[in-house]
């Protein structure tokens, strides 16, 4: 778990740095695209719900997000640990999607 | 006895997030400093390789437009060649009548020159190379090469400093757009996503699309003469007794390497 964790934190890291540094040229609609965001989504997603990973995945993506941004530190971290909350308690209970339940 | 062990280590986990979201909040700038420190590099490379491929294929995208831009560009820089000679002529003459009557030219400002690394996420704000180790303190106007604002020093860290955009909400500075006959003063508004605002311009003023909207010395946030941009669109209402303006900014953070920071003015 320690090891996943380690590369979550270095994937989640350099994410970060591409989205601010190397999207900024890619906007649309003047707005970058927030890879963190949907990697966390997917995660939640396809993760079976008794894991956490995806929780953990939120938390560091979400610390990283709220370092390169002005606001408060935290204000990331709860919208993406929510998010990851919502899908995996309300979101999966009541939707199913064959091709993700499948995985 | 097993739940009320789960409840107590969940509700520990929690006072130890608490507390370590409090404490990053307490010596959040310390933590920004260290983390900006050891990424700028990184992000220097980031930024420089996302410029050159987004280059690439907008170079691809625009063929098609690129000629008629191309061939409105040089009759605007016709026009501008010959504004540009006549301002040759009105600058040795101004020189002239300074020396004439015993008064040194106009300084330019202080400068210091700085590099983009990065944006932040939430938009109108970027990141530049260099900080309090450079003597950048808050408030500090940035500008282009070609003396176009891009915003204020909003937060200083060691080696780097956050710059707020010209095109954020909290952004507001006065501006002139120069006429022949008067010049008409207004308010610049950010209004976020890179989009700027006029405001506060009388109805009766005779604002047309194209002026150009540079900073006036009222506000004393910016040094006068700074270019803002051009107008886009008129606003204007019957009932309101001031118009506004979309401003198209001549700053765009993916045309932009090297940025300057103005230290006295």
């Amino acid at each position: 778990m320690f090891k996943k964790i380690l590369i979550s934190i270095i994937v989640f890291y350099f994410l970060v740095l591409i989205q601010t540094s190397f999207l900024v040229h890619f906007t649309i609609f003047d707005a970058v695209p927030n890879i963190v965001l949907i990697l966390v989504i997917i995660w939640n997603l396809l993760e079976k719900r008794k894991n956490y990973l995806g929780l953990i995945n939120a938390l560091i993506g979400g610390f990283f997000l709220d370092i390169f941004s002005v606001g408060f530190i935290g204000f990331y971290v709860l919208i993406l640990v929510g998010l990851a909350i919502f899908i995996k308690l309300i979101f999966k209970r009541y939707v199913q999607i064959p091709f993700i339940d499948k995985i | 006895m097993k739940l009320s062990y789960k409840k107590n280590k969940v509700l520990i986990m929690v006072v130890v997030v608490i507390l370590l979201v409090f404490l990053l909040n307490v010596f959040q700038k310390e933590v920004r400093s260290l983390f900006y420190s050891f990424s700028a590099p990184i992000q220097k490379v980031l930024f420089r390789a996302g410029e050159s491929t987004s280059d690439f294929f907008q170079g691809i995208v625009r063929l098609k437009t690129l000629k008629q831009e191309l061939d409105e560009l040089k009759i605007e820089n016709q026009e501008l060649l010959s504004q540009v000679v006549a301002l040759e002529n009105l600058k040795k003459e101004n020189k002239s009548l300074r020396q004439a009557l015993g008064l040194g030219l106009q300084e330019d400002f202080k400068l210091s020159s700085a590099q983009v690394v990065g944006r932040d996420i939430s938009q109108d704000f970027i990141l530049i190379d260099k900080g309090a180790q450079d003597n950048i303190s808050k408030d500090m106007p940035v500008i282009t090469e070609q003396r176009v604002l891009v915003g204020k020093i909003s937060q200083v860290y060691e080696n780097s400093s956050k710059a707020m955009l010209i095109s954020h909400k909290e952004s507001s500075f006065d501006v002139k757009i120069q006429k022949e006959e008067k010049d008409i003063t207004g308010i610049v508004k950010g209004q976020g996503n890179s989009k700027v605002l006029l405001d506060f311009v009388p109805r009766e003023e005779n604002l047309s699309q194209g002026d150009i909207v540079v900073t006036s010395v009222f506000g004393g946030i910016f040094p006068k003469g700074l270019l803002v941009g051009r107008i886009k669109q008129i606003k204007k209402s019957d009932v309101e007794p001031f118009q506004q303006a979309e401003i198209e900014p001549f700053f765009h953070i993916s045309q932009t390497n090297n940025l300057f920071i103005i230290l006295e003015f």
